[in-house]
């Protein structure tokens, strides 16, 4: 099985009035994992259903490889979906349900067996071929919805939030499972989800949506460590970057009280964005009261107030050694810092 | 909250004691009626609370006396007629205003309702007239276009089609089929089924009438063998409409031809006791299917697919 590209041309999508998605474009390489990623709301399903065919494109070109496809039926586009709730035939047994589109196409009786048993391999799903889904527990479901998505060998495999439904133990291993299949089937796959640890640990690229235009379409890296605008700094990390009014004055990056924070090159007013766990505790430098701290066994996330009143939240894991201070002193490396235009939200530096 | 405390109990068994009773009174009645000679029932001076050894006498001269057992065949034609016109056309109509979305979708629902709100007896005389001629409307637009005179001109003769369906199984079956009640019950079980089942069909390459056949008519067999149930039990026993347009015996459904019986002589007491293994014959049928299908009927308008 190889991967199909897939080119989003100029895609917009609307609703009567309401316009979901207003001018999309990007690009999917053949093979690779994107994670479409997005608070509720964003069109990320939108986009998914227009990949599918299940919805229309209102304007713009799709393109799976080299073939136009915004206009052709779901089910002739080589793409298969797996569902958030599973979606499985209740009334038909497992077997069944993975071979129903290879039934649908015609497929005769013996292959249709033959590449049943060869994804139920696949999926580990050997000796449940005869069950009913409603005999199967939520991993052994989900397996299923993936068993039948890939046996018709597609060249775009959609995915749409398919792990929510799942406790977090089970998500954590079926992700680690999904990521290897992946590798093995080689599929280009699109997953949407709204969980941002599913998104940094499953994609080679994620796209981040909001109200249906592409903040950052990067690697989680590099939408981790440079986010090009506040609303992906704010969006991915746990707990959320700071961000803060500040201004580069002569070298230093000051508060809006004017208390200086650390050095910088950059001169004038800014959005300072700090990640929690790139602050650090130390004997002297700007001193802040503990409002709140929480502990949560490896480390300590702490809600500090500074003397200017601005808050900020920091993750440390000296938190046990200093348990009862309820006045820190702040390190903030000039290298941790993030600056954003306030103006136009986007990086700086 | 359940309370099971003994007082609730024994008044929650009273009170079915009582409902029991109140509903299985007539069918006593009616039993120990037909267990009466016609001349023990007019010396006794109607209808009383005594058992006699003639039942199957009675029994005997309705199966071999009367129209009773030819028009119990025509009461399962038109009642399986009845029930498989309001289920299928229940399903068809509840599929398309379910998983088709549509600006005439409301319009169409409540079109859909008026069925509901205008019975059969309400509209009987233009439902005669219809089942009369069921061609007026092709008359009506021939008059209307001005073709027929036209026709007339050409061969001489106006055209006035007529084509009756009184007296046939579909005529009597289908007035009564003509209510929507079903929608509400399908639309409930259909809208409870997972939202993405009918988008996963369509990725695996099937059709809305595949989507119908192989998905959606197998989930749905459980409701559908209720309202089936119900519908057949009404149209056994429909009443007013198998009497307007069924006039010959030979087409009456069982429940019209055990009324035609009680009044044969003007002169002469009606023959109950007979009427009543009369009546008993009737209802075994339904009574029948109730008590085999009794679970499925139950879980079936539970609306609930476990």
């Amino acid at each position: 099985m190889t991967g199909t590209r897939i080119t989003i041309d100029n895609v917009t999508k609307r609703y009567d009035r309401v316009e979901v998605i207003p001018g999309l474009s990007a690009q999917f390489e053949a093979g690779e994992f994107t994670v479409i990623l997005g608070p509720s709301g964003c069109g990320k399903s939108t986009l998914l259903n227009m990949l599918a065919g299940l919805e229309e494109v209102t304007s713009g070109r799709l393109l799976f490889g080299a073939r136009e496809v915004q206009n052709v039926p779901a089910k002739d586009r080589g793409c298969a979906m797996v569902f958030q709730n599973y979606a499985l035939y209740p009334h038909m047994s497992v077997a069944d349900n993975i071979g129903y589109s290879l039934k649908l196409a015609k497929v005769r009786k013996a292959e249709r067996v033959e590449r049943i048993a060869a994804v139920a391999r696949i999926a580990g799903l050997e000796g449940y071929l005869d069950r009913r889904p409603s005999q199967l527990s939520g991993g052994q479901r989900q397996r299923v919805a993936i068993a039948r998505a890939i046996v018709r060998e597609p060249g775009v495999l959609l995915f749409d939030e398919p792990l929510s439904n799942l406790d977090a133990k089970l998500r954590n291993d079926m992700r680690i499972e999904l990521s290897n299949l992946h590798k093995r089937i080689g599929a280009t796959s699109v997953f949407v989800t709204h969980d941002q640890v599913e998104a940094m640990t499953l994609a080679d690229r994620i796209l981040i949506l909001n109200e249906g235009q592409i903040e950052q379409f990067a690697t989680p890296g590099e939408i981790y460590h440079r986010p090009r605008t506040t609303f992906v700094a704010e969006f991915i990390g746990a707990p959320a970057m700071n961000l803060l009014k500040a201004r580069g004055e002569g070298g230093n990056l000051c508060l809006a009280s004017g208390t200086p924070m650390t050095t910088v090159a950059h001169e004038g007013e800014v959005l300072a964005g700090v990640r929690p766990e790139r602050i650090e505790l130390s004997d002297a430098g700007l001193k802040a009261q503990v409002l709140y701290r929480e502990d949560l066994g490896s480390h300590h996330i702490l809600l500090v107030q500074l003397d200017s009143g601005e808050q900020m939240r920091l993750s440390t894991s000296q938190g046990g050694a200093n348990a009862d201070s309820s006045e820190v002193f702040l390190h903030i490396p000039p290298d941790a810092v993030h600056l954003f235009d306030p103006e136009t939200q986007q990086r700086i530096n | 909250m359940i309370e099971r405390t003994r007082t609730v109990n024994v008044v929650a068994t009273g009170i079915m004691i009582a409902g029991i009773l109140f509903i299985l009174a007539p069918i006593v009645i009616a039993f120990l009626t037909a267990t009466l000679s016609y001349e023990e029932f007019v010396s006794g001076g109607g209808i009383r609370l005594r058992v006699s050894d003639h039942f199957w006498e009675n029994f005997a001269h309705v199966l071999f006396e009367t129209r009773l057992p030819a028009q119990l065949w025509n009461s399962v034609v038109i009642s399986l007629l009845v029930a498989f016109i309001k289920c299928a056309f229940a399903f068809t109509a509840t599929f398309a205003l379910v998983f088709y979305k549509s600006r005439l979708n409301t319009v169409i629902f409540a079109i859909t309702i008026v069925t509901v709100m205008l019975p059969l007896e309400l509209i009987v005389i233009t439902t005669y007239q219809v089942v009369a001629n069921v061609l007026m409307p092709i008359n009506w637009l021939l008059g209307w276009t001005g073709l027929d005179a036209l026709i007339e001109r050409l061969t001489g003769s106006r055209p006035y089609l007529e084509y009756s369906l009184l007296d046939s199984y579909i005529g009597v079956a289908a007035p009564i089929a003509t209510s929507s009640t079903s929608v509400f019950i399908y639309r409930q079980f259909f809208m409870s089924l997972p939202k993405d089942l009918p988008r996963a069909a369509t990725m695996d390459g099937a059709g809305p009438i595949r989507f119908m056949i192989d998905i959606l008519l197998p989930l749905s067999w459980t409701p559908l063998v209720a309202t089936f149930m119900f519908w057949f039990i009404g149209g056994w026993t429909a009443y007013l409409w198998p009497l307007i347009a069924a006039s010959t015996p030979d087409a009456q459904p069982a429940v019209v031809g055990l009324a035609r019986l009680a009044n044969t002589d003007p002169d002469r007491i009606p023959d109950v006791p007979m009427l009543m293994a009369g009546a008993l014959f009737v209802s075994f049928i339904p009574v029948l299917l109730i008590g085999l299908m009794q679970r499925q009927i139950v879980r079936g308008l539970n609306l609930s697919e476990k």
